[in-house]
């Protein structure tokens, strides 16, 4: 199977750089001494304006990384963003075009921020007007109290993306992960690690020889359901507690990228176990797919065989509604009226000539 | 005048009179015992007891004269016998009546016979008894100084002292009488001193030793090659009534010319330390000092090292000529000193010495100096002890190395922006 993962913007980056350092084994110098084992052929590209960004990368190939030249970003700017997507769309396109053919694309980005969030949804719309692979979106939402813009950001990003004909819209949420490192860089860090790690497990999931059978279209028909909207639990045992445990785990809000009632929000589900046989107790697998699929429809269930690991459970659960997006909406209408407020009143200022016309008719004395 | 006209005719008299005593003088021998066929030689005459006959309760002394010639032969005289109160009076005297010898017997015996002997117009320089007669008789002829100047020392510089030893021998076949020694003193040289003077002033015939005659020691007091002037000897032999000399050999001596100041340059080479490893630096100093009161001109300073050693840096005034450390002066002041460093990497274990070679001109020739450092030792280096493996023990690895870094640099220009 062919693969294409695109990383937009500062966030986009990290996290693509994050899937290719696990792809090499996750070792500091693995790079050096190793080859990328994805299990398909995954070609990855990096997509920023800001150059820092991008040389700020250490697992990415530097042929992988296309720079668009826009000084030094957009600056959380969307609507110079888009002009600046639309201004570099047919290098971006021809960047990808140059990587073959595909069976399926994931554009990773954060919803906030400036190029990424910009560039996202026109990039996936072009990529679905060009060509009949599914295009998913990986989406990052951002920490609330980092501000009004990027609230707003966050809000139009994910609208247009949503509009943008993508064929489903994976969430993960800063605010929710907020707690996966002791300080912020070491957060982000974790964050980027939790997503890479859910990323790379799934595409296993998706071109691997299982015991039980789930592919590209499972996956497809998951993330067809519910509003478009999906997110990704993980969890992995040590070899004492139960599968069972495990796979409640990965359906809990701290095994989830995005906050949300899986057994009330869920539409589909697609459930992937990996580990050695030992530990994969069809009954009590069984059981929980039951119990999932009692309250949400549908679920999908793969299981990888790995003799001596420990058992690891993904789940990808699409949801007709979340709560914890439409407070980020809300949120966002705020920070909108909030920025529109500021706009008028500082527009006001201007005509008024406020301080700067007290002195209108003097001159300096010396 | 006629005062002075006595006085000098005295003195005249006086002095023949005197020359007269001396040139012919009696002689008298008493109570001479001669044995029958002995004999008494004055000069060349020679007196034979031939015979001594009994007669009438007396014993006849036969008495014979001869005239010794130079020959070896001789000439018997006429003599004359009378007896007078029974003893025998033998005389000869010559035709001219000059010379005239008495033998008068005393006493006689059948063995010998005692006798006076006198003589008249003989300066009598040899008598002596013979045994044997006339055939152990010898001719008394004239004598013949072999004289030699010998010099301590042949060159010397002016003012040096030169000792002098003039030796004489008698090679003739009569007595040296009166003799005298003049040195001969040569001009470019100033007498000194008389070391020795009491030389004998008469000297035997065949005495095959020389003797010692003379010592005096001269200064040389003007440069050039001197042939001495030679030592003369005079002497007499009365029997010919003759004065002879005799030159001896002329020396040659060298004295050279007074010299001529000129500058020295003295040289020393010290290393600053005498172990060292190899591939590490020794520096040497080289002290040039001209301990003379005139400067040295053209002066070259060259260091002289093995081609395992390579002249790394120096003092300011080492230039390289022909890749060589080379020191130049045109001129290098009296009484002036300096130090120049050299230093110089050790390439290969060993023992060495370098050598400073000064050459200059000391304002008259051109002089060429050298002098040898101590002796230097080079030890392996730290390191040298890597040359024992072979050459594929580093290349292997650094050969990886190098491709692991390679590797490394390509890998992260394929990761870098």
């Amino acid at each position: 199977m062919n693969i294409l993962i695109i990383g937009a913007g500062q966030c986009g980056n990290r996290i693509l750089d994050s899937i290719n350092n696990k792809a090499f084994g996750g070792g500091r110098f693995s790079k050096y001494y190793t080859k990328q084992k994805f299990p398909s052929r995954v070609e990855t590209i990096a997509v920023n304006t800001a150059i820092n960004d991008l040389k700020e990368m250490q697992y990415t190939k530097a042929k992988d990384r296309l720079h668009i030249p826009h000084l030094h970003g957009v600056g959380a700017n969307r609507i110079v963003g888009k002009q600046c997507f639309i201004d570099n769309k047919d290098l971006i396109m021809r960047t990808i075009k140059e990587r073959g053919n595909f069976d399926v694309a994931f554009v990773i980005t954060s919803s906030s921020g400036g190029t990424g969030s910009s560039f996202s949804p026109p990039l996936i719309e072009e990529l679905k007007n060009t060509y009949d692979f599914p295009v998913y979106g990986v989406v990052i939402l951002p920490f609330r109290e980092e501000g009004t813009i990027y609230l707003q950001n966050s809000a139009f990003c994910l609208k247009e993306m949503h509009n943008s004909g993508v064929d489903g819209i994976i969430l993960g949420d800063n605010q929710f992960l907020k707690y996966a490192g002791t300080d912020i860089q070491s957060a982000y860090d974790g964050i980027n690690s939790m997503v890479a790690e859910r990323m790379l497990f799934l595409l296993e999931a998706l071109d691997s020889e299982m015991m039980m059978v789930t592919d590209l279209g499972d996956f497809k028909t998951v993330m067809s359901g519910g509003a478009g909207i999906a997110t990704i639990g993980f969890a992995k045992g040590d070899g004492i507690n139960s599968i069972k445990s495990i796979i409640q785990q990965s359906l809990s809000p701290n095994g989830l990228l995005f906050s949300s009632n899986i057994y009330e929000e869920g539409s589909r589900a697609m459930i992937i176990l990996r580990g050695d046989r030992k530990y994969l107790n069809i009954d009590e697998i069984s059981g929980q797919i039951d119990k999932l699929s009692s309250h949400i429809g549908h679920v999908f269930k793969g299981v990888i065989i790995r003799n001596g690991e420990t058992p690891k459970v993904l789940s990808v659960i699409t949801l007709e509604t979340t709560v914890e997006l439409d407070t980020l909406y809300t949120l966002a209408v705020e920070a909108i009226q909030m920025e529109k407020e500021k706009h008028d009143r500082m527009a006001l200022e201007k005509e008024t000539g406020a301080a700067f016309s007290k002195i209108d008719g003097l001159e300096p004395q010396y | 005048m006629r005062a002075d006209y006595l006085v000098k005719r005295s003195l005249i008299l006086i002095f023949i009179l005197i020359l007269s005593i001396s040139t012919a003088s009696a002689f008298d021998r008493y109570d001479e015992k001669i044995y029958k066929g002995d004999g008494y030689q004055i000069n060349n005459y020679f007196i034979e007891v031939f015979s001594i006959k009994s007669y009438e309760d007396n014993r006849l002394l036969t008495i014979n004269m001869y005239q010794l010639k130079s020959d070896g032969t001789y000439e018997e005289l006429v003599v004359t016998s009378e007896i007078i109160s029974n003893k025998k009076y033998t005389k000869y005297q010559d035709k001219d009546g000059i010379v005239e010898i008495i033998v008068k017997e005393t006493n006689c015996t059948s063995a010998y016979g005692t006798v006076d002997i006198t003589t008249l117009g003989i300066n009598v320089e040899y008598h002596h008894p013979v045994k044997g007669g006339l055939l152990n008789a010898k001719f008394i002829g004239e004598p013949s100084l072999l004289l030699t100047k010998e010099v301590d020392k042949t060159n010397v510089e002016i003012g040096d002292t030169i000792r002098v030893t003039i030796k004489a021998k008698n090679v003739g076949t009569g007595p040296a009488k009166r003799i005298t020694i003049d040195h001969g003193i040569t001009p470019g040289f100033t007498f000194k001193s008389a070391i020795y003077t009491t030389y004998p002033e008469e000297m035997a015939a065949g005495n095959t030793d020389y003797t010692q005659m003379y010592i005096y020691e001269m200064e040389a007091a003007q440069g050039g090659t001197v042939t001495l002037t030679p030592a003369t000897a005079t002497y007499y032999c009365s029997t010919y009534d003759s004065e002879y000399s005799s030159n001896s050999n002329r020396p040659v001596v060298t004295v050279a010319q007074e010299a001529v100041e000129t500058s020295v340059l003295e040289l020393t080479v010290t290393p600053h330390k005498t172990e060292l490893q190899r591939g590490n630096k020794v520096t040497f100093t080289v002290s040039l000092r001209n301990i003379k009161d005139i400067p040295a001109t053209t002066v070259r300073l060259d260091m002289l090292y093995p081609y395992s050693m390579t002249y790394e840096s120096g003092c300011e005034d080492i230039k390289i000529i022909d890749n060589k450390p080379v020191i130049q002066k045109s001129i290098y002041e009296a009484r002036y000193e300096n130090e120049y460093d050299y230093t110089f990497v050790a390439n290969e274990v060993g023992i060495y010495n370098i050598t400073a070679k000064v050459s200059y001109n000391d304002g008259t020739n051109n002089i060429i100096n050298e002098t040898t450092s101590d002796t230097i030792y080079v030890i392996e280096g730290k390191y040298d002890y890597l040359k024992e493996y072979p050459l594929y023990v580093y290349i292997i690895p650094i050969i990886i190395i190098v491709a692991i870094a390679g590797w490394i640099f390509w890998r992260s220009n394929q990761f870098k922006m």
